[in-house]
Parts: structure tokens; C-alpha cells; sequence
């Protein structure tokens, strides 16, 4: 049994792991055999962006040498993946080689594609990469007071990261001694400040607390980094001194380019994580375009779905388990608190109130998150 | 012994007090430990226990490792690296105190009518065999 798992973040990984330690037996016999075939030999762990960008964790944190993750017993190949055969159950690499497949796992992520609203790349500050994130602190140490506006473009990864960056603003210039030097806006697009009512319910009054100013409604349309006014889709704009951006994304670009999905967002069973047409075929984390969040952790519960299924499939010739939806996602709501949003299909988040101790789970994750890929927790 | 029921209320106040003073010390204790820890801390406490279950489940997986432990809590193993340890102690004393080779063939045959360099030879020979023996008995094991 040949599995091939294309994509080294955190669904990938944990997939690989947790499988070398379910089929270990049949490894070691020789009758499975694990590949797991990444566009990089690093592993990012990427929520420490936002750390970053507030000067709270430095970049070097975020890294571990990909082949440090994973068990021995996963064949790992730092050689992207460029075609997808399908029909012939094979899968093309950038150095030309062929890998056949009894079941393919696509982990491939997504991307920010901030080249799509003009104007964005070269007026905004964004935390979605480390550049991004280091520049971004820079460029808050170096403000000196005047309108910092945040514009918030969907889908994005990780859908709290704008409720939780407003917040450590607040923090960050308040640390300073500076809040009253600095006007706090926030922009949304859709008609609440965030897109899950009960999050929106949560984080209004945390704003109206903090003194930040929102504006929903708002799709953002162009940057006119000249004179410092972003414009959106309905018509409005906004003057800023400083901008911050989500911006949008997309799939991975080989997905794009092997048309896999609209948008590079593969069309998945949302119970079984197989794609659509293709029962050897299953689709995590990002990638998917089923309706849970673009968080590692939805990736994370959905490989452990896989994980059950594949394990099962070869022991017994039958699936035992559906993802039910399961996310788990801390929410950082400044400098030292935190609460956290757990949901699937059914139950929808009941957020609690933040607390220093949920702020230290949500420290301890950031270090225990190597455990987790490793396929531990 | 019995508590009359013109004990009871004033028993209970008391014990109500007691138990609220401790309540509010152990909630005293919560706090100042809160207060002395620092995100640092917490970081670097999690990232030390995260490290530790890594290593114990990376060890404990590693099939090889379990053998050698396995081996290695055998009384005669144990005596021979015991051995090893205090041979190469006193091998360096000896070495330390000894004067460097003059060289030549006349050298070699010298030091080859010892009998404690026999003795090593010996040793030598015996432990290349045995060497050999589970080195082939764990490549047909496939270990």
C-alpha cells in the first residue's frame, strides 16, 4: 500500500506521524509504505506570526528542520509537487520524478495572494509572512501617533487573527504610553466584526472597551498608498496613517494550476475528507473547501479523521469515523488574557471570558504545537 | 460525645471561619504564584516538557533502543561495560605514566612477549567473535 501525503505543514505532518505510529507493524513488513513530499525542508509554526509582528516571539522560534517532525519511518522528499494525475494515481514532482499512490493525502495550504487589490502589497502592513511580520514591528515602533486602520479581506487563515491584532494594538501603544496618540479602526466585510455571530457578539463590546473604532460593511476595493486612503467595494473609504491587512488568499498554486478547485480550494466530502470523484483521494487543512476555518487546528482533527480511516481501511477494509467539524482556536485578547473558540458542524462557539490562565494554555501551545505535529497530542 | 443544639451555632461560625481563612489563603497562594510567573516562564516551561514527551516518545518507539536496553539490563552486560569503564581508566593512568614508544620491529616483539598484552589480545579476539556473531544475527533478524 503506497500512501503519498503532498504538503509539509501541519495537517501533512501530523497525518504522517500519526499514521507511521498507527501502521508501524505493516511499515516494518514492508507492506505500507509512507511518502511525504513537501516544497521545503522547514516547518513553520505559523500563528507565531502574529507574536512576531507585536515583538513578542522572534522568527528563528518558528522554524524546525521539517525532517526533525517527522518519524523515521516517513520517506520525506523536499521536491514540490507539480502534476496531479489523477486517473492514473500519480503525482509529478519539480525534479521530474513520479510517484504512484494507492491513496494520496492533499495538505497543500493556501497562500496570500495580496496582489489582487491593488494597491495592498505596496500600502499595507501584513503579519502572514515573516517579512511581513518583522516589518510590521518595525513599522509600530516606529509610529509616532495618527490613524492605524485595519482592512480584513475573506477567506483568510486563521478567521480570529484580526479581532486578536486590533486588541494587542490597543495593548501594544497603550504599553507605550501613547493610546491617546493613536485612532484604532477596524474594517470588515461583512455586517458584523466578525464573520461568526458569536464571535462578533464577543469581540463588540471588547472594542467599545478598548476605545477601536469599526466599520463593517466594508470590502475592500484598492489602496491608494499615496495618499493614504483605502477605498472599498460599497463606496466608502477610509483615511489611514497606518495600514494593517488580512489579506485575501487562495489555494496552493498547484492546485490552481492542475485545476483541482475553484479559487485553489479543492471540493471536498465535509464528512468524509475525500475529494469529490476520488475515494483514494483525501483533502486537509486549507485546502479543502469545506465551511471550517483555515486554522491548523481544523487541519489537525481533520487528520486525525484520515488518520482513523486510512488505518482502518487497511486493517479491517472499512472507514470508522466522519469529521464532525471540530476547531479549537485560542483567541489572544491583548497583551495578557485569551479565551478560546471551540465549534464543529452542530454546536456553534460559546466564548468564555478571557483570563491570564488561558493566555499561559495558549504560551504553552506555542511550544507544545511541536508535540502536536510530531503526532503526540 | 454529643453536640447539644446550643453548641451547634456557635460551632459553625467557627468552622465556617476556619475553612473560609484557608479558602482565602489558598487562594493567596494561587495569586502570588500567578503573580511571580512570567510569560517567559510559562514558555519556557512548556517548551521544556514538549521537548521531554518528544524525547521519552521518540525513545520509546525506537525499536533498537528497546533492545539495547533490554541488553543492557543484563547482569553480564552491565559488568562488562562496569569492565570497560575502569579498564579505560586505568589505561589512561598507565599511559599517562608510561614512556612513548621507541618504535621498530624489535618494539612490537617486546611488547608482544608481555603477557598482559596477550591477555588484551585475547580479550580482543574473543569479543570481535561474539561482535560478529550478533552483528549477523541481527541483519538476519532485520533489525
Amino acid at each position: 500500500m503506497r500512501i503519498v501525503i503532498v504538503g509539509g505543514g501541519t495537517g501533512g505532518t501530523i497525518l504522517g506521524n500519526q499514521l507511521a505510529r498507527r501502521l508501524a507493524a505493516e511499515v516494518r513488513a514492508g507492506k505500507v509504505r509512507l511518502t511525504l513530499l513537501s516544497d521545503s525542508d522547514r516547518h513553520m509554526y505559523q500563528p507565531g506570526l502574529l507574536y512576531v509582528a507585536f515583538g513578542k516571539m522572534t522568527p528563528d522560534e518558528l522554524y524546525r528542520e521539517e525532517a526533525s517532525l517527522l518519524d523515521p519511518s516517513v520517506d520525506f522528499h523536499v521536491d514540490a509537487v507539480t502534476e496531479f494525475h489523477l486517473d492514473r494515481n500519480q503525482v509529478r514532482t519539480r525534479s521530474g520524478k513520479t510517484h504512484e499512490y494507492d491513496i494520496l493525502v492533499i495538505a497543500t495550504g493556501s497562500r496570500i495572494v495580496p496582489q489582487e487589490v491593488p494597491g495592498l502589497s505596496d500600502g499595507a502592513e501584513m503579519f502572514y509572512t515573516e517579512e511581513g511580520a518583522v516589518r510590521m514591528y518595525k513599522r509600530l515602533l516606529e509610529f509616532r501617533g495618527g490613524t492605524v486602520a485595519m482592512v480584513v479581506s475573506l477567506p483568510h487563515k486563521c478567521p480570529v487573527a484580526p479581532v486578536e491584532a486590533m486588541l494587542l494594538l490597543h495593548d501594544f501603544f497603550k504599553s507605550r504610553g501613547m493610546r491617546d496618540k493613536v485612532k484604532l479602526r477596524y474594517h470588515y466585510p461583512v455586517n458584523q466584526v466578525h464573520a461568526t455571530a458569536n464571535v462578533a457578539r464577543w469581540a463588540k463590546p471588547e472594542f467599545d472597551k478598548a476605545g477601536i473604532e469599526y466599520e463593517t460593511l466594508f470590502n475592500i476595493k484598492e489602496v491608494d498608498p499615496v495618499n493614504r486612503i483605502v477605498h472599498s467595494e460599497e463606496g466608502t473609504e477610509s483615511k489611514y496613517d497606518l495600514l494593517i491587512a488580512i489579506p485575501p488568499h487562495s489555494g496552493a498554486e498547484t492546485v490552481d494550476d492542475n485545476s483541482l478547485g475553484q479559487g485553489g480550494w479543492i471540493p471536498t466530502d465535509r464528512f468524509k475528507l475525500t475529494m469529490n470523484g476520488h475515494d483514494n483521494v483525501y483533502v486537509i487543512g486549507d485546502a479543502t473547501d469545506i465551511p471550517v476555518s483555515k486554522t491548523g487546528s481544523a487541519a489537525h482533527f481533520e487528520a486525525e479523521v484520515v488518520v482513523e480511516n486510512i488505518t482502518s481501511m487497511i486493517k479491517t477494509g472499512t472507514p470508522v469515523r466522519e469529521y464532525d467539524g471540530k476547531v479549537y482556536c485560542f483567541i489572544q485578547a491583548g497583551y495578557d488574557r485569551a479565551t478560546y473558540n471551540a465549534f464543529d458542524f452542530v454546536n456553534l462557539p460559546d466564548l468564555k471570558p478571557p483570563s491570564k490562565a488561558i493566555h499561559w494554555f495558549k504560551l504553552a501551545y506555542n511550544q507544545m504545537y511541536w508535540s502536536t505535529v510530531r503526532g503526540l497530542l | 460525645m454529643s453536640v447539644t443544639a446550643s453548641e451547634t451555632p456557635q460551632a459553625s461560625p467557627a468552622l465556617n471561619e476556619a475553612a473560609a481563612r484557608e479558602m482565602v489563603e489558598i487562594i493567596n497562594l494561587l495569586a502570588s504564584a500567578r503573580d511571580a510567573m512570567s510569560d517567559g516562564m510559562v514558555s519556557r516551561l512548556a517548551r521544556a516538557v514538549s521537548e521531554g514527551v518528544a524525547l521519552l516518545d521518540r525513545l520509546t518507539s525506537n525499536h533498537g533502543f528497546m533492545r539495547l536496553l533490554q541488553v543492557l539490563d543484563q547482569p553480564e552486560s552491565q559488568r562488562l561495560l562496569i569492565g570497560l569503564a575502569e579498564a579505560l581508566r586505568a589505561a589512561s593512568r598507565d599511559i599517562a605514566a608510561t614512556a612513548p614508544c621507541q618504535g621498530g620491529l624489535w618494539e612490537t616483539m617486546h611488547g608482544l612477549r608481555q603477557p598482559a598484552t596477550q591477555e588484551g589480545i585475547r580479550i580482543l579476539a574473543y569479543l570481535g567473535r561474539h561482535l560478529s556473531d550478533s552483528l549477523r544475527e541481527q541483519h538476519r533478524r532485520g533489525g
